[in-house]
């Protein structure tokens, strides 16, 4: 699965320690997100989507690997 | 949701200030078979199979109990240690320390197979004695390690 975390963040302009804050994780957790090592929990992904105040499938998307 | 069985943070520290030191005297005791007098107490017990006497249930031992205390301090502890929640304890520090617990037990079960088949007798009690800890001592090595990586991991993005 893709995201855009960091295009969003950087359209906020805040850093992953804010972000982190934030939605209450950790900051490791957004960067391990950023970097495609994680996929988040629907609460976490619906708490991304509130903070950028946009739609949650605007941030997500999915790949072909997703469905094997 | 937030149920998940973890000790707040603070127990942590806790939890190693106990497990360093007990598991240094435990370990030297058990080598050099240190069994101080004072120690030495009638106490009570489930099952009883003396080496040269009678197989019963409930009664009296007379028993050592400084492997007892030093056991129980050991296996308290590193479950402190253990199952304390990180500082940001949060969901992806939760699958580490899942990953890491199933990774913790194939270990442990690996090499006690190969104990179980390879290592005999007296022996095999040793490889019981430490299996005893080892499970709990392979996922506070792994888990560690891994949130270490990770925190070296994020300082260097953004």
């Amino acid at each position: 699965m893709k995201n855009s975390i960091k295009v969003e963040r950087a359209k906020k302009n805040i850093t992953q320690a804010d972000l982190a804050i934030l939605a209450k994780v950790s900051r490791q957790t957004i960067n391990a997100m950023e970097l495609g090592k994680y996929v988040p929990s629907t609460v976490l992904s619906l708490r991304l989507a509130q903070i950028f105040e946009v739609e949650i499938s605007e941030i997500f998307t999915l790949e072909d690997s997703d469905w094997v | 949701m937030k149920l998940n069985y973890l000790f707040p943070n603070k127990y942590k520290k806790i939890g190693w200030l106990i497990f360093i030191p007990s598991a240094i005297i435990g370990l030297t005791t058990l080598i050099f078979e240190f069994e101080p007098n004072s120690l030495d107490f009638n106490i009570p017990a489930i099952f009883i199979d003396e080496l040269f006497g009678d197989k019963h249930f409930i009664g009296i031992v007379n028993n050592n109990i400084l492997n007892e205390i030093l056991g129980v301090l050991i296996i308290l502890s590193s479950l402190l240690v253990a199952f304390s929640k990180e500082e940001s304890e949060d969901e992806y520090i939760s699958k580490i320390r899942l990953e890491s617990l199933v990774w913790a037990v194939y270990l442990n079960y690996a090499i006690l197979l190969i104990s179980f088949l390879f290592i005999f007798d007296m022996s095999f009690l040793w490889v019981m004695i430490f299996n005893m800890f080892t499970i709990l001592l392979f996922f506070i090595i792994r888990f560690n390690w891994q949130i270490s990586k990770l925190k070296k991991s994020a300082r260097y993005e953004e």
